[in-house]
């Protein structure tokens, strides 16, 4: 056991809402499993050091955090700074159709249909995201009517600025034919540890566009997860993008419930000095004809780490799936590390289903194809790595999102030792 | 469609029949004194009881290991009796004649005949009954070559320099449960020694049978391979019917050299069990070979038997230049459970390995690859490729891939690729329409999809390992 | 030889054959064409007995046996051959040993020795020749990895090699430039004689050009609505399918 643990243990005794029930369930399945160690296979290649013998921090006062602009993007803010809301969310004019509210601020018919996304979405076993069931009093609900058609891309945004934990949860539901975008961004160097968890829930023929940026870095730690469950037809495009920090985690749980669901999922994971960043990813086709794709694609520079964990599992009665995954990375220097494990696991036999992964360097015939049109070795490498991740950020559905992160991504490797 | 595959698919074990021999068979259970008297059976130098009561002081401290998606009853290893041999043994033969004519009987009925003018031209085999080695055949002609062939209780005695410097050189006595208890009781196995720039002018094979009920085999086998010599050597394994659990836990470990290349190919065909899973073998076992510098070892394997198989046949490619192959066939139907794959580790140099395996499920079974590659912070220039191709037959059954892959070298290539089919109703018909019957179409149809394996078979064992595949695909069809 | 009356068949509880007549006598050339959605390789699928394509009426009988009672590869040792608008690919089979369990199954059947390895490559090297294949094709998995042309004239090898009495030939023609067009047709037309019988299934005349058919029959709807000599086949040419209009509302009245 550790003694953060213990801590959240404890700090939990003082939560009590219309989400105890869940709560208390989380706590105690938390006090069965203990402290995952090493022989952990969700954390095999995760090492927790750097949060098992911390303080628990309650809560601090909202210090001052800079919220990044994404230029021409029509956009509302929900910003937590140091986990305390500043948005005034009722100034926010809302389109028809979409209705937001903060968790300590449900009521009515919302706070069942918080209760039913609550805790129902994640699998309730991850060790972090049964600690934010327990704590996380700071959250967003996000209703979308059905058939409503949300044009402005709702962002909330987690920022840390110091020695402080968070634990956010963010919970959407998108009603039948409806479609929204939604994007959890989170940024801090300071040293923090968020726990942010967001749980979607598509109905039939609704469509979600999602982005899930974990910027943060240096000693500001992070383990979350965005979990999504499909109705029929429904569909998902999920952007993630990850930087490494002290430790950086996230789980993605994609459920196809509905027949004919469809879901695309990109990842980037771009890591520098001592980063760490592990992603585990999980896509359950639970039912027949449902489709999914998912691309990750990393560059590990410095003494960084990354870890890749796909995962597909197909359930017996899932016939005619069509299932795709593919992991590729690039290590930059001879200290960074990789483990990359993509499974599969399958019980019916009327399915495509097909993984790869590849650890690699740069093809050599396209940079001698690059020198011998004049350009210098060190540019070459350039242009052919970050050519390599560039690739998912043109896939990006929103201009202004890609326009906005591909400048960025690329400082952040120009930083970055090539060999 | 799938209907008529399911009964194409019902097997017959042709190998389950039990042999009457007299044995000598000590009672079930384990302590340090069984261990002083295998020894003491086997007539073993000091050092090799020591070695053994090392291993299994280490053994009592071990868990016992639990995996992931494989689930059976857990053996009861004082249940267990830790060794058996047919009492015509005791007197030690010196040439075939001597040998229990019942005994021959046992091999020939299994298609292995140990006279060596009605043998397989090419083919020296030692053969493994339960804890003894019954006889090794054509042993001159391999010592003209300077080849040593011969059971391991045998080279312990007459080798004890070359079975001291390399037993548990690769393996080593704590490595895993499984192997510190082989290291513990094991009773024969056979013992290669290629000497410098000689290739083994035959095949070499060992051929295990379990007979004695209520027994564990802990066969132990290890090849030296010096500098630039090659041997090709395979096992086979079979076991009668039976609704007990019987437990296999081998350790096989391979040194190859500096321009060694050890090619080892493995028919395995215990018993698999009943189609609702009663009694079959648990086949754990330890196989790991050591490359030095431009060496190759190349494992491959049929697997057909056992009701659980676990088993990671692996390379170390310590030296620069040096090759690992791994290529596979697993075949799972009733209620077997199959985890097997390898590991290619990686440390010099322009090392490659190549990984190819086949995984058939059929029945309610459950077969899984789990393999690793790592590649080292020297393994510069390194290279491996791995293809994982899983064939389901029904939906009762699960095909699983959990690769793991490391590197920490950024000049290192790893490529992994996987994928999953079925035999469709389109091929079922276009060979019908063309004649086949459904058996036979489904059988050629899972032969093409293993055929980059069994093309790495020596050839007298691929056509064996085609006609096995058969059988198992064997049965009525409606 | 062949013998099909009022015949009626569904796939998937739709009804595609409707009351289906006609009888081919040993030696004959009977083309069968027809709109899309005709049912013409149903027709072929319901003869070869494909899993799913349920008979809900009427008898077929081949050679004075119910046909519609044996196995599929009864049928098919029996004589009948299918030759596959879309062939399959069987990964890692050879064509090779694919055509000598083939041809060995049709051997057996009739009682004969099966052949020997030397015996049956001279035949497939033949047949091979015949339809314009490099050799190497015998040693290439099952039309993995053919091309469109390369897998129809693979059919047709394999009817040279198995010698059938009844040869179905489903779009022989789809996708085929002339030259390949050619091909198939005197491969088909090397093994006319007067016992061996075909049922040319083609959406175009210019098949018929290059394999000349004793009698042509128009399916619509599920059934035989025009039969002629070879001159239907030019008319359908000329004007299209477009006459049925009036045909066919006098078939249904």
């Amino acid at each position: 056991m550790s003694q953060w643990l213990e801590q959240v243990i404890d700090n939990a005794k003082d939560v009590s809402d219309f989400l105890t029930p869940t709560r208390q369930a989380s706590l105690a399945e938390l006090k069965a499993q203990g402290w995952p160690g090493k022989r952990t296979e969700n954390w095999r290649f995760t090492p927790l050091t750097s949060v098992s013998q911390r303080d628990a921090v309650k809560v601090a006062n909202a210090g001052e955090a800079e919220v990044p602009v994404i230029e021409n993007l029509d956009v509302f803010d929900i910003v937590f700074v140091d986990g305390q809301l500043i948005t005034s969310i009722a100034d926010i004019d809302l389109p028809e159709g979409l209705t937001l509210s903060t968790l300590d601020d449900v009521s009515g018919d919302d706070e069942q249909a918080v209760k039913a996304l609550f805790g129902h979405i994640k699998p309730q076993r991850h060790t972090f995201g049964l600690i934010n069931d327990a704590l996380a009093t700071q959250g967003v609900f996000i209703d979308v009517a059905a058939n409503a058609n949300i044009q402005p891309t709702i962002r909330i945004c987690n920022l840390t600025t110091q020695a402080v934990d968070v634990h956010s949860r963010v919970l959407v539901r998108i009603g039948e034919g409806a479609s929204v975008t939604v994007m959890e961004h989170g940024e801090g160097n300071a040293d923090s540890l968020t726990t942010a968890f967001a749980e979607y829930s598509i109905a039939d023929n609704g469509y979600l566009e999602h982005y899930r940026f974990a910027l943060f870095t240096d000693k500001a730690k992070q383990v979350g997860g965005s979990h999504f469950r499909l109705g029929d037809h429904a569909r998902l495009n999920s952007t993630v993008v990850g930087y490494g920090s002290e430790l950086s985690r996230l789980d993605v749980d994609i459920i196809h419930a509905g027949e004919f669901a469809d879901a695309k999922m990109n990842a980037i994971y771009l890591l520098a000095e001592n980063e760490l960043f592990d992603l585990h990813t999980n896509i359950e086709h639970a039912v027949p004809n449902c489709t999914s794709e998912e691309n990750a694609r990393g560059i590990i520079g410095d003494g960084a780490r990354a870890v890749f964990n796909g995962r597909i599992h197909i359930h017996r009665d899932a016939q005619k799936t069509l299932a795709e995954m593919n992991n590729k990375n690039l290590l930059l220097s001879r200290r960074a590390l990789i483990n990359t494990k993509p499974e599969l696991e399958i019980y019916a036999d009327d399915v495509k289903c097909a993984h790869g992964a590849t650890v690699a360097e740069i093809d050599d015939t396209a940079l001698y194809y690059l020198l011998s049109r004049g350009i210098s070795r060190s540019k070459a490498l350039v242009i052919l790595n970050f050519g390599f991740i560039q690739e998912l950020v043109n896939e990006i559905p929103k201009a202004a999102i890609g326009t906005w992160l591909l400048p960025k991504l690329s400082t952040r490797f120009s930083q970055m030792e090539v060999k | 469609m799938s209907e008529q595959i399911e009964q194409a698919l019902s097997r017959k074990y042709d190998a389950g029949f039990y042999s009457e021999i007299e044995s000598e068979t000590f009672e079930s259970g384990l302590d340090e004194s069984v261990i002083r008297r295998i020894s003491a059976m086997k007539d073993e130098p000091e050092w090799m009881l020591e070695w053994r009561l090392k291993a299994y002081h280490a053994w009592e401290k071990m868990e016992e290991p639990e995996w992931a998606h494989v689930e059976y009853p857990k053996v009861d290893f004082q249940g267990i009796s830790y060794y058996s041999a047919p009492k015509s043994m005791k007197d030690k033969p010196q040439s075939l004649d001597e040998v229990d004519p019942e005994l021959l009987k046992t091999y020939e009925k299994l298609g292995i005949p140990l006279h060596e003018q009605e043998m397989l031209a090419g083919v020296a085999v030692d053969a493994v009954f339960d804890s003894v080695s019954v006889v090794t055949t054509f042993r001159e002609k391999l010592e003209e070559a300077g080849v040593i062939f011969c059971p391991i209780s045998e080279a312990i005695k007459k080798h004890p320099e070359l079975v001291k410097k390399y037993i548990g050189s690769v393996v080593p006595r704590t490595d895993n449960f499984y192997a510190a208890l082989n290291c513990a009781v094991f009773t024969d196995g056979s013992f290669v020694y290629i000497p410098k720039g000689v290739r083994c002018p035959m095949e070499l094979s060992t051929y295990f049978r379990i007979n004695e009920m209520n027994t564990g085999q802990f066969e132990r086998t290890l090849i030296v391979a010096e500098e630039g010599s090659y041997v090709s050597y395979l096992e086979g394994c079979t076991a009668p019917q039976r609704d007990e659990n019987q437990l296999h836990a081998a350790v096989v470990e391979l040194v190859a050299l500096d321009d060694a290349q050890i090619k080892y190919s493995t028919v395995q065909n215990w018993y698999p069990g009943d189609e609702d899973g009663k009694g079959g073998i648990y086949n754990f076992v330890t196989k790991r070979g050591i490359c030095h510098k431009n060496a190759k070892i190349s494992w491959t394997q049929v697997e057909t038997g056992s009701a659980v198989t676990w088993k990671y046949p692996s390379c170390i490619l310590k030296g620069d230049n040096s090759v690992g192959e791994f290529y596979s066939v697993a075949l799972t139907r009733g209620r077997q459970q199959a985890d097997t794959g390898t590991k290619m580790i990686h440390l010099g140099k322009n090392t490659r390995s190549t990984i190819i395996s086949k995984g058939i499920s059929a029945g309610k079974s459950n077969n899984a690859y789990r393999g690793l590659v790592q590649m080292g912070p020297r393994s510069d220039g390194a290279r491996n490729f791995t293809q994982c191709d899983s064939l389901l037959i029904g939906d009762t059954c699960g095909a699983h891939t959990f690769p793991y892959i490391e590197s920490r070298n950024p000049t290192a290539i790893v490529e992994h690729e996987a994928t999953t089919s079925k035999v469709s109703d389109e091929q079922l018909f276009l060979c019908q329409q063309r004649g086949l019957d459904p058996e036979k179409a489904v059988s050629m149809i899972v032969n093409g999809f293993c055929k980059e394996v069994f093309k790495e078979l020596p050839m007298e064992f691929a056509v064996e390992a085609g006609k096995l595949l058969e059988i198992s695909l064997e049965g009525s069809v409606g | 030889m062949l013998k099909i009356s009022n015949l009626h068949a569904s796939v998937e509880d739709k009804v595609i054959i409707k009351g289906l007549n006609l009888e081919i006598k040993p030696g004959e050339v009977h083309a069968i064409m027809g709109p899309n959605g005709a049912g013409k390789s149903t027709l072929g699928y319901v003869l070869s007995g494909r899993d799913g394509y349920e008979v809900t009426e009427g008898q077929v009988t081949f050679n004075d046996q119910d046909l519609l009672d044996m196995e599929v590869e009864e049928r098919a040792r029996d004589g009948l051959f299918l030759a596959f608008q879309y062939p399959v690919e069987i990964p890692g089979v050879s064509n090779m040993e694919f055509m000598k369990e083939s041809v060995n199954a049709m051997r057996e059947q009739r009682g004969e020795e099966p052949l020997t390895a030397a015996a049956f490559l001279k035949k497939a090297k033949e047949a091979c020749k015949q339809v314009q294949l490099p050799l190497d094709f015998l040693k290439r998995g099952v039309n993995e990895g053919f091309s469109g042309g390369e897998k129809k004239r693979n059919e047709i090898m394999q009817m040279i090699l198995l010698e059938p009495s009844l040869c179905i030939l489903d779009e022989s023609d789809s996708g085929l430039d002339v030259d390949a067009l050619q091909v198939v047709a005197e491969g088909v037309n090397s093994q006319r004689d007067n016992k061996r019988s075909f049922i040319v299934v083609t959406h175009y005349q210019r098949l018929l050009d290059y394999i000349k058919p004793d009698f042509v029959h128009i399916l619509a709807d599920g059934k035989i609505v025009k039969s002629g000599d070879a001159s239907l086949a030019l008319e359908v040419e000329k004007s299209g399918y477009a006459f049925l209009g009036q045909a066919y509302e006098e078939a249904q009245a």
